[in-house]
């Protein structure tokens, strides 16, 4: 393992017009990860990506890929591929000619190109298509001749716009799970945007999360669910998010503080018996188990999961309880405190 | 009421038809008849071709048709080279003053070709381009309307597959003719026909650039072959009329489909 990362972001700004548009990001990305850039519409993640593409110029900072200072390279000198969330699959080329489109532009000879066109057919499971156009292609095939295009140069770095997010719920799932793999599989490093937290947490190694053009806490997905840095990763992250109340609701942690706690670690108990008492306001049938939100004044999304099927009438009033090690506390300003 | 707009719509249709064509077909009838028959409009006279014949001899037409081909290539090359890249750097790329050329070039589209005719005159002959084909067609080059034309269509491309050309390593000429071009395919058909149906018929400026039979047009060799100090006959004039127009009918006979197509792809994407 050399020390040196493979893709560093130092202190890299662009401000669009004077509006904010990324500001601060540093970032180290090691060799063959899978690091995620999350966060909410507008936060800045794409800018990240794109300014990492060289499709957009810092303001500030530096850029380095494979210890190469890239900052102000073209997009074409850096050696990575992309694939963009409408794929950007050339409408009047055949998918074989899509894929080899780049090889072609850098001359490959034509015996390496069709060597390489096949590989990445192959492991896309596109073979056989070659000849389509991709009007002609379903939205899941139009995906993995997007994915076939950005792995067929062997460039180490593949950047990823939101890739999924066209596709439907199921084949999102199925196409999730290939990207990993083939990830994996061909050592490349991913950087991968996406807004859906599920996405990002169930691929990443590393999760950077953003928002209004700043980073909020960079880590593994356990790290950002278990440790959250402050108020809105707690908030962002898992689903259902971390129900935040004042800990004046609670004796024993002072004003102005904020306590957060995850639903799976609230339990029901027998009146009189809880720390906290709450009316239930909805309930919901997730399938294997049910998520019953509750209303507290001073909290804010807090709710309870029940296993299997057991819905609780709107209006009745419970008691929960919870144990302080399963509590997260934030300062005033929504910083976690130590602990 | 209904029925009845229907039936206006259809006979203001074919009335506008019938006007548009007659001049065409009197020109068939009388380059078919004789000239007595086709003034006379006698419909039972005989048919001839003779007229045809005599039309072919009385002037060098196979050099005027090559001339004009010659023309409309020239122009529509020239266009196409300038037209691509002026429309690419007002679609995508950014200078300093981009709005105001801009706005230039669109200000040509208000000057009537033949206010410039004199200026265009000097500035020919001070290129030496006096009486060539490459004189007659070098003024309609820069087409106003053609940068316009390609500018809305490069505009119409996706960014997205811009930035995905660049990533791949394509430089900005590279992305234009791997990228632009060829989505613009329809727009550059659509326009093509426009050009070559335009200088085909142009007559004013070639009458003025050219000179000799040897550089001179089918539309000012017609002219000069039915102007009246050679006595008019019109059945000879109009066989003539027909054989220049014969190649752009028939083209767009049989390619009216692609035509209209050509058109409604250009305009909707």
């Amino acid at each position: 393992m050399t020390t040196s990362p493979f893709v560093k972001l130092d202190g890299v700004a662009k401000r669009w017009n004077g509006q904010l548009g990324v500001e601060g990001i540093t970032l180290d990305i090691p060799e063959g990860s899978f690091t995620a850039l999350l966060g909410p519409s507008g936060c800045g993640k794409s800018t990240t990506l794109r300014l990492l593409a060289g499709l957009e110029l810092p303001d500030e900072g530096k850029i380095l890929i494979d210890t190469k200072d890239v900052t102000t390279s073209a997009a074409s000198d850096r050696n990575l591929s992309m694939v963009f969330q409408s794929y950007a699959l050339f409408p009047h080329l055949s998918v074989a000619e899509n894929v080899v489109f780049g090889l072609k532009v850098r001359r490959v000879p034509k015996k390496e190109r069709l060597e390489k066109l096949h590989r990445a057919l192959e492991i896309t499971g596109l073979l056989g298509l070659e000849d389509r156009k991709p009007g002609e292609l379903s939205g899941g095939q139009r995906q993995r001749v997007a994915l076939a295009r950005a792995i067929v140069a062997g460039q180490r770095l593949c950047l990823m716009d939101e890739p999924l997010s066209n596709l439907d719920a199921k084949l999102r799932n199925a196409v999730r799970k290939d990207i990993k793999k083939l990830q994996r599989e061909l050592g490349i490093t991913v950087v991968y945007v996406t807004h859906d937290q599920t996405e990002a947490m169930s691929m990443a190694d590393t999760v950077v999360l953003m928002k209004d053009g700043h980073i909020q806490q960079v880590g593994s997905p356990e790290d950002l669910y278990s440790r959250p840095n402050n108020t809105f990763v707690a908030e962002f992250v898992g689903a259902p998010p971390m129900a935040l109340f004042q800990s004046s609701v609670l004796e024993g942690f002072g004003e102005d503080k904020t306590i957060g706690i995850r639903a799976e670690n609230i339990q029901i108990v027998p009146r009189g018996e809880g720390r906290m008492r709450c009316t239930v306001n909805e309930s919901e049938f997730l399938g294997a188990e049910t998520l019953i939100g509750l209303d507290h004044a001073g909290a804010e999304g807090l709710c309870v999961l029940k296993p299997g099927l057991s819905l609780m009438a709107e209006g009745n009033e419970i008691d929960i309880m919870f144990s302080d090690e399963n509590l997260h506390v934030f300062d005033a300003v929504g910083q976690r405190m130590v602990g | 009421m209904k029925s009845l707009t229907k039936f206006m719509d259809s006979f203001g249709a074919i009335l506008l038809a019938i006007i548009w064509i007659s001049p065409l077909l009197f020109a068939f009838w009388a380059a078919t008849h004789s000239t007595s028959d086709a003034v006379n409009l006698n419909l039972f006279s005989p048919w001839t071709l003779e007229n045809f014949r005599v039309a072919w001899a009385g002037a060098p037409w196979l050099k005027y048709f090559i001339n004009t081909f010659m023309l409309v290539t020239v122009i529509l090359i020239g266009q196409f080279v300038l037209t691509t890249l002026a429309g690419f750097a007002f679609a995508q790329l950014q200078f300093p003053g981009k709005d105001y050329v801009f706005i230039l070039v669109l200000m040509q589209l208000f000057i009537l070709p033949e206010v410039l005719i004199v200026e265009n005159y000097a500035m020919i002959s001070r290129l030496g381009l006096f009486d060539t084909i490459l004189g007659v067609g070098m003024p309609y080059m820069a087409s106003a309307f053609g940068i316009f034309l390609m500018r809305q269509a490069f505009k119409g491309v996706p960014i997205e597959l811009h930035e995905a050309a660049r990533i791949e390593g394509c430089g900005l000429l590279g992305i234009l003719w791997r990228v632009y071009v060829p989505l613009a395919k329809p727009t550059y058909l659509a326009y093509a026909l426009v050009s070559v149906s335009t200088h085909w018929n142009n007559f004013l400026w070639p009458l003025i650039v050219t000179n000799s039979p040897e550089t001179r047009p089918l539309t000012v060799g017609l002219s000069i072959f039915g102007a009246p100090e050679n006595g008019v006959d019109i059945s000879i004039i109009s066989a003539a009329t027909l054989m220049s127009v014969a190649p752009l009918l028939i083209a767009f006979l049989i390619f009216q489909r692609q035509f209209v197509q050509a058109f409604l792809r250009a305009g909707i994407k």
